[in-house]
Formats: C-alpha cells, sequence, structure tokens
C-alpha cells in the first residue's frame, strides 16, 4: 500500500481536479487489485468504495480486451449512462483513477482533466 | 446440448486460474494483476479481479465455456454476473487457508440459490500439504446443511483431476444427484 504522504500528495491532486473542473462530481484511486486509496466528492452522494473495485475490474478487462486484439495499450473505458459518465484510466501501472460526472455532454472536459490529473498521480506515485 | 457453461469459484489461491489453464485447449483469457496487499501477496503475486476464460471440446463434441471467479469477497458482484446462465458450479477450497470450513460456508451461501437449482461440485486442493481437515470434516459441515454434494481431494494443476470433477459435474448434471 502506498506511504501516508504519498496519499496526501494525491488526495490534494483530486481536490484540484474537483475545484478546476466542475463537471467531476467525484474522483477515486484504486490499486488494480481493487483497494481504494483515497477518494474525494462533491457532497456524500456516492459508494465510491464498491465504485473503486468495480474500477480495478473494469481497467483489468480493458487491457485483457486491448492484448486480446493487439490494439496497444487500453487508455480509457468510458461508461455512458443516462445520467452521467462514468471514466476508468491507469496513472501508472499499480492504480487506476475513477472520475464521474453527472452530465452527458461532457465527455471531453472529463477526460481532458481526469488525463492530466493521471499523468500528475503517476508523476506522485513515481516519487 | 452442444454448450455447457461452467463456473469454478472458491477461495483465493485454491487454484481456479490453474484449473482452466490446465484443461483449456485455447490461451486462457485471464484478468490477473499484481496483488498490492500483504496478505495476498505473501500468498502468491497475482491475483484474479474480472474472470478467467477458457474452452475445451468433449470427446462427444459438447464444447464446455470455462469460467472462473475472482476469488475475494469484495468482487462478489462478479460472482453474480459469471454465474448467469451456468449450468453447473465447481467450487475449490484451498486447504491450507486459515478457514477451510469457513471458505466453504461462504461460497456454498453466496451460491445456495444457483447450487439448489442446478447442481455443484467441491474439488479440495494442497492438501498434499495440509491433510488437515480431512475430507470428512467438509462432508460432515455439508451434511449438517442437508446438502448433499461430491467432494473431491484434487490437484489444480492436474488435467486429471480436473476432468475428474468436471466429469461428476455433468454425470450430475444429466442423471441428477
Amino acid at each position: 500500500m502506498l506511504p501516508q504522504n504519498i496519499i496526501t500528495q494525491a488526495s490534494q491532486r483530486l481536490e484540484k481536479l474537483l475545484e478546476s473542473c466542475n463537471v467531476i462530481n467525484a474522483a477515486v484511486i484504486v490499486t488494480v487489485d481493487g483497494h481504494l486509496c483515497t477518494m474525494r466528492q462533491r457532497g456524500q452522494q456516492y459508494p465510491l468504495e464498491r465504485l473503486a473495485t468495480m474500477g480495478s475490474t473494469l481497467m483489468s478487462l480493458g487491457d485483457t480486451i486491448t492484448a486480446e486484439l493487439k490494439m496497444g495499450t487500453c487508455d480509457n473505458i468510458i461508461s455512458e449512462n443516462r445520467q452521467g459518465l462514468v471514466a476508468f484510466m491507469h496513472t501508472d501501472q499499480n492504480h487506476v483513477l475513477v472520475t464521474l460526472a453527472t452530465q452527458k455532454n461532457v465527455l471531453g472536459m472529463l477526460l481532458s482533466h481526469s488525463r492530466m490529473c493521471a499523468e500528475d498521480l503517476g508523476k506522485i506515485f513515481a516519487g | 446440448m452442444n454448450e455447457i457453461k461452467l463456473v469454478f469459484t472458491g477461495s483465493m489461491g485454491a487454484g481456479k486460474t490453474s484449473a482452466i489453464a490446465a484443461i483449456s485447449e485455447i490461451p486462457v483469457i485471464n484478468t490477473d494483476v499484481r496483488a498490492t496487499d500483504l496478505t495476498t501477496s505473501q500468498k502468491k503475486s497475482k491475483t484474479t479481479v474480472a474472470m478467467d476464460y477458457g474452452e475445451l471440446t468433449l470427446a462427444d463434441g459438447q464444447k464446455l465455456r470455462l469460467y472462473g471467479t475472482p476469488g475475494q469477497q469484495r468482487f462478489d458482484y462478479m460472482w453474480k454476473i459469471l454465474i448467469k446462465g451456468a449450468l453447473g458450479l465447481i467450487i475449490l477450497i484451498d486447504n491450507s487457508g486459515s478457514d477451510p470450513i469457513g471458505d466453504l460456508a461462504r461460497y456454498v451461501d453466496n451460491f445456495r440459490g444457483f447450487i439448489n437449482e442446478t447442481t455443484a461440485v467441491i474439488g479440495i486442493t494442497r492438501m498434499d500439504i495440509s491433510p488437515e481437515p480431512e475430507l470428512q470434516r467438509y462432508h460432515d459441515y455439508l451434511n449438517e446443511r442437508s446438502i448433499q454434494l461430491p467432494i473431491f481431494s484434487v490437484d489444480a494443476r492436474s488435467p486429471e483431476s480436473i476432468v475428474m470433477l468436471i466429469e461428476a459435474l455433468i454425470a450430475m448434471l444429466e442423471f441428477g444427484q
């Protein structure tokens, strides 16, 4: 598991993500085997612990499908829903970032801000 | 019945991925990732977080589609997804675990509805390195719960062992318990 100072830095980066992109309602960092590292959300509206574990499952399935089709590496998985969007992406080899928006027409914003955040988190985890 | 979906479930490290790999005639599709927690990583370096998938064609032409579930409880949503449409269940229990009878209880409880509707077989692994509890303890536990399922000591890496489990399961499906 991550050292506390790394978790603190990662939490601060998630806070920055929510501050800089008001369409993102929640963000979760999870290990590739489904352990919640840290999370931030507006209010307390989502059961993010369960989402965290599912994030690892979905990302792994995405990686497996991509490898099966020999399409390089899986960058994102996007779940488009009637009441919003969920994006899953790797931050590094060991962690997954899950972000959630409750509007449907904000995919570009969700992906661009989440990707920047994932890159920063990768640097934080690399120390 | 030309295609049969079977599901392998059971405790972490019991050998579900190995069992499917032992008999699959296609490269196994798996979703193993690095185990990051101490408890798991002391036991094995990788763990399944979504599913395993393999295929086996029987001599009579029937195709078996073999699905493996994640073993850890926090992935139990995958258990419910993978069991849909299955005809039989194979429960593998690691006899060297800290509470193998408790492990069996957990999987029997979680899949009780499915077991009542179809059937299951139970394979106990690693009895060679951890002979206790004996198979009779598992039978006693099931008898106390009025459940009748066959129990075998198996080596999850051995194709013969896994085929034996599958043959027992298919016999129960075809001829009843």
